[in-house]
């Protein structure tokens, strides 16, 4: 089979370039069998003696659509490229192949499953994505941004090097910001038998604190009994699971629940985040041997919508003109909360513009899979890499997208700037902090 | 240890507080905490906008509130602490009266087994530390965070988990050098490690041990700074043994199986899927561990080998009776959490199921359920006695007689005792 | 030679094919009892669910979106399957040497459905050289399994139709046949064997595990 041909600018990671120079050949025939022979199974071997070669999942893929078609995004190639070389020379690699393995994996794969949709047999393209992210991670070939990610995960049990003290004091701070919505407002941090334990990812505390704010004053409204620790554990986010490095991954997710099951609570209601949702609703735990979560994981989209439809938050005045939405991967796709998504976002806009493809079949904001966490020296390429995003948006003629993830958020932020497309963009909770009702023996 | 033989076990039944009033008192009433002996009942409680105070029975801390107020915990010995803000500074306050140091931010209070030894993590000056009866620690080193720490049951013995060296942003290599440690006492060790997890103080405060982290795919136990020669793929929280410290156990990672090792060697033959919470029986002749020898199926092992009953979500930490004959385990099967007692089930499932207490000989389990939102005593599998809006774990005599229940009705707070024989 | 191919080398043949795909079921079911998760993960209601969408031309989005494709993909592999075991010259072979026989089709219907199987492989084979996705994965091994699974009917087409040699071409039908069957199951024509556990796969991870579809 002759080479792809793959033009790409030239990009400086130096965590990339560094390591690579350091591999040994003995080092990566190792690791590359060792994580073929000793962590995959049926499954790989299955894969690989199915695919007829046929070139169905290329329409699948974002990158390969953007790109004007070209061959070298197209999920097979992806595949050809470095599981199919690997197996075929039996682990004996060089350096720069593991290099570009990690571009391809860690780089220009989101790990969204559209294209194992797309293929006839049903075969899990991103699944083989994450075999090659494992065996890069097992030597060190994952890029600067997400490796440190990573070691902030295994150092502090949160993606953002947020320091215990420094989460305390944030939350402490936005149950203030709260109680300027309800003043009556509380964020009980540490409440033994709470119902609800309400998780977020890293960047929330780290930037977007505000969204604390907004939970405390909806949670008043809609009456729930609820708690945050404050201890490590309160990060449900794992850009581990991401790079490859499972046993960070897999501490993360258990110190999650084990804080859960200390706390004693009924369920974990995360925020709005897709890959934390598949991190602490699937890979973690089968990782750890359960078949779900020990403690019931709710989404904010199926908290939100429970709220909505039960009655508990009722919408005073709907969020006016068009807006859209970015459907999550992770929590559409491969979670089925596509219609529970759309039913919350007609009940707080007044006018909601579907985008096509939607719902589970809807493009990846390319931010995902841990591909926005690969940094500043990749974000061209990444962008680049979802122009039919950016098309897809300008379509629905909207002033707003509502992401419900945070990966989404960001890199749909991106693309909006890049493509000068004029439209904000915003989590759900802060359309629903404008639109809710709040009662009047709980308004200031 | 606390000595419990001094607390009240005649009073048949006691009205401690009668908590209604705080809600027509105070703006706002926290979630209560009661002491260890069950005698005082306390709640953070608003007074105004910015200000807290703390309710004790029929008393509040004093007639001045604070800016702000949380973590209310008892020491064993009865005192009530909590961290308090003043003018945008933090400390601990005893009773209602504030340490003399103010910081810049002051979390988790712990004690050690007779509460004489109350400490902290503090930061001050941007410098963190553990404060340990108002002294801080005195370090050679600037600590950069502290992620956690550990007490002595005799309180003589402090150890964190601490960051050593100051690491620049996305510095790679500087982190895989090694920017974390253990700080015992204010010393830190002498190495620095990738990472450290699961730090753990032997009973007799002799030796400390904890996981650490050598690259990306390599764990180790080190015990006082000495390193296991053997590596694995991954290990959980190590454990000493009750009376040896010598000996450490933990779970350890070896061709993608876990299995138990104790001073590094393999100790169980069985590989499982999973295998965590080890416990050591009270005299340390036997080891139980939560395992699941295939996926998605629990159970308790007890020195290797596995219960025929299997559960398909979880398990918590299994308990041994005192007489180490019995080993007792929080299971989680199709939504309920059940308890479960040498691979027998006890009775109904319920929402929750708190850690549960044997009587002396092993014979009665005694622990709290909630059902319907209402919380009871349950034994061996059977609910007794009344259904409480709040609860605390009923605690066994020393004498192993009697056992004492408290908890909320109709916001009452009562706290009562009973014969065991009764229950 | 034609007693021999047509005798013995048969019966190696189907040994082979039926031995040779029992163990590599085996095989790949075993293999995939090491993955601890993989037979937790899967459901019968999932697996059907997932095979019923993708077994029935045009019952998901992605064959709608492409139709021609659609249309040769399911015309040829039916064909592909159906035209041999109902061929009335099978049929009477089978009938002749064990008296068992089955309904058979028509000769004109068995003729154009091998001329389909024909057309597919030439639309494949095109697909191969002129796709630019197609064409970066495509290897010697691509073109040989096209060859040999379009073989039997080239072969069968001339010799039905009597237009060469007829001894000599039915020796190499009978012989392309044969090489066919033992290709399956340790080449990628195994697909035939794996798209089943494949497809119920995927299904049950996307339905049973994570409550989504895979159509």
């Amino acid at each position: 089979m002759k080479p792809t041909i793959v033009k790409r600018e030239p990009v400086v990671d130096d965590a990339l370039d560094h390591c690579a120079t350091k591999l040994t050949p003995e080092q990566i025939e190792k690791v590359v069998n060792e994580v073929i022979d000793k962590e995959t199974g049926g499954r790989l071997w299955t894969y690989v003696n199915t695919c007829i070669h046929c070139g169905l999942c290329a329409e699948a893929c974002q990158w390969y659509l953007s790109n004007d078609r070209d061959v070298s995004y197209a999920p097979v190639t992806k595949v050809k490229d470095t599981i199919w070389v690997m197996l075929e020379k039996k682990g004996k690699v060089d350096a720069a192949f593991i290099k570009r393995c990690s571009e391809i994996a860690h780089t220009e794969c989101n790990v969204c499953r559209r294209c194992g949709m797309y293929c006839p047999f049903g075969i899990d393209i991103a699944y083989m994505m994450m075999v090659v992210r494992r065996i890069c991670a097992k030597l060190e070939m994952v890029p600067l941004y997400l490796q440190d990610t990573v070691h902030s995960h295994a150092a502090t049990m949160n993606q953002m090097w947020v320091k215990p003290d420094e989460w305390i004091d944030t939350l402490q701070w936005q149950e203030e910001e709260g109680q300027g919505y309800v003043p009556s407002a509380r964020l009980p941090l540490e409440k033994e038998g709470a119902e609800v334990m309400y998780s977020v990812i890293g960047p929330e505390p780290k930037f977007l604190a505000q969204l604390l704010g907004n939970i405390t004053a909806i949670m008043k409204v809609a009456n729930i009994d609820w708690t945050m620790p404050a201890t490590a554990g309160w990060d449900n986010s794992n850009m581990a699971m991401y790079s490859g490095d499972f046993e960070v991954m897999a501490r993360v997710e258990r110190l999650h629940y084990e804080t859960a099951q200390r706390l004693k609570v009924k369920k974990i209601v995360m925020g709005e985040c897709g890959h934390a949702f598949r991190g602490a609703e699937y890979d973690g735990p089968t990782w750890m041997g359960w078949m779900r979560p020990p403690i019931p994981l709710i989404h904010a989209i199926s908290f939100y919508y429970d709220l909505i439809i039960s009655g508990r938050i009722k919408i005073a005045k709907k969020a006016e003109g068009p807006i859209t939405v970015q459907d999550p991967c992770n929590v559409i796709r491969n979670a089925g909360l596509g219609k529970k998504l759309r039913y919350i976002m007609n009940a707080v806009c007044e006018n909601f513009v579907d985008v096509t493809p939607n719902d589970r079949h809807n493009y990846c904001c390319n931010a995902g899979g841990g591909v926005i966490n690969v940094g500043p020296p990749w974000k061209k390429k990444r962008v680049q890499g979802n122009r039919i995003k950016a098309e897809q948006f300008k379509r629905t003629g909207a002033h707003t997208i509502v992401t419900p993830c945070h990966n989404c958020h960001s890199g749909i932020e991106d693309i909006v700037n890049t493509y000068k497309l004029g439209m904000h963009v915003k989590f759900f909770s802060e359309i629903l902090i404008e639109a809710m009702e709040i009662p009047e023996d709980l308004q200031p | 240890m606390v000595n419990s033989e001094n607390w009240d076990w005649e009073c048949k039944e006691k009205l401690v507080a009668d908590t209604t009033k705080w809600k027509s008192q105070f703006e706002d009433v926290w979630e209560p905490y009661i002491s260890p002996d069950g005698e005082k009942i306390a709640s953070i409680v608003k007074v105004g906008e910015g200000e807290f105070n703390i309710a004790v029975n029929k008393e509040t801390w004093g007639e001045e509130p604070f800016e702000k107020i949380w973590y209310p915990r008892f020491s064993p010995d009865g005192r009530l602490t909590a961290l308090i803000t003043k003018e945008m500074e933090w400390t601990m306050a005893v009773d209602g009266k504030t340490w003399e140091e103010m910081y810049e931010y002051i979390w988790d209070t712990k004690f050690s087994a007779d509460g004489k030894v109350i400490a902290a993590t503090t930061k001050q000056d941007g410098v963190y530390g553990i404060t340990v009866n108002e002294k801080t620690w005195k370090c050679p080193v600037n600590l950069q965070s502290i992620a956690s720490y550990v007490i002595s049951p005799d309180g003589k013995t402090l150890a964190a988990i601490a960051q050593t060296v100051r690491l620049a942003e996305a510095d790679l290599d500087g982190f895989l050098k090694g920017t974390w440690s253990v700080v015992v006492n204010g010393k830190p060790w002498k190495d620095n490690y990738v990472d450290i997890y699961g730090l753990t103080i032997s009973d007799d405060g002799k030796n400390i041990a904890a996981e650490y982290r050598a690259a990306i795919c390599e764990y180790g136990i080190v015990v006082n700074e000495t390193p296991w020669n053997e590596k694995f793929g991954c290990t959980w929280e190590p454990v000493f043994h009750p009376t040896n410290s010598d000996e450490i156990t933990t779970p350890v990672r070896q061709g993608g199986q876990w299995f138990l090792a104790t001073n590094g060697r393999i100790v169980w033959d069985t590989g499982f899927v999973s295998l965590l919470y080890q416990t050591y029986s009270p005299d340390g002749s036997k080891i139980a561990a939560a395992v699941a020898p295939q996926f998605a199926k629990w159970t308790v092992a007890v020195d290797g080998q596995p219960w025929s009953t299997t559960f398909n979500e979880c398990l918590l930490k299994p308990c041994f009776s005192p007489d180490g004959r019995k080993v007792a385990v929080i299971a989680k099967d199709s939504g309920n959490w059940l308890l479960v007692v040498d691979g027998t089930v006890l009775g109904d499932g319920y929402e929750n199921i708190w850690p549960p207490a044997f009587s002396p000989n092993g014979d009665k389990v005694i622990y709290k359920v909630e059902k319907n939102g209402k919380y009871a005593v349950a034994v061996n599998g059977k609910v007794k006695g009344k259904e409480y809006e709040a609860l605390w774990n009923p605690v066994v005599s020393p004498d192993g007689t009697k056992v004492m229940i408290c908890g909320v009705e109709a916001g009452k707070y009562y706290r009562k005792v009973v014969l065991l024989s009764d229950l | 030679m034609y007693e021999f191919v047509s005798g013995p080398l048969v019966w190696i043949a189907f040994i082979i094919f039926i031995g040779g795909s029992l163990y590599r079921i085996y095989y790949m079911l075993s293999n995939s009892k090491k993955e601890t998760v993989v037979f937790p993960h899967m459901s019968l209601e999932h697996s059907l669910a997932s095979l019923v969408h993708w077994v029935i031309p045009f019952n998901n989005q992605y064959m709608r979106k492409r139709p021609i494709f659609t249309i040769v993909s399911f015309a040829f592999h039916i064909c592909l399957v159906f035209t041999p075991i109902f061929l009335l010259a099978h049929v009477i072979l089978l009938d002749e040497s064990w008296n068992i026989s089955w309904w058979s089709l028509p000769e004109g219907v068995a003729d154009w459905m091998t001329i389909i199987v024909i057309a597919g492989c030439i639309f494949f084979l095109y697909r191969r050289l002129t796709d630019p996705v197609v064409k970066n994965v495509t290897d010697g091994s691509d073109y040989l399994l096209l060859a040999i699974t379009a073989l039997p009917f080239i072969t069968g087409f001339i010799a039905y139709h009597q237009l060469f040699a007829y001894k000599t071409i039915l020796i190499v039908h009978i012989l392309a046949g044969e090489i066919m069957l033992i290709a399956i199951p340790f080449t990628r024509l195994s697909h035939m064997l794996f798209f089943v556990f494949t497809r119920a796969y995927f299904g049950s991870e996307q339905g049973h595990v994570k409550h989504s579809k895979d159509w």
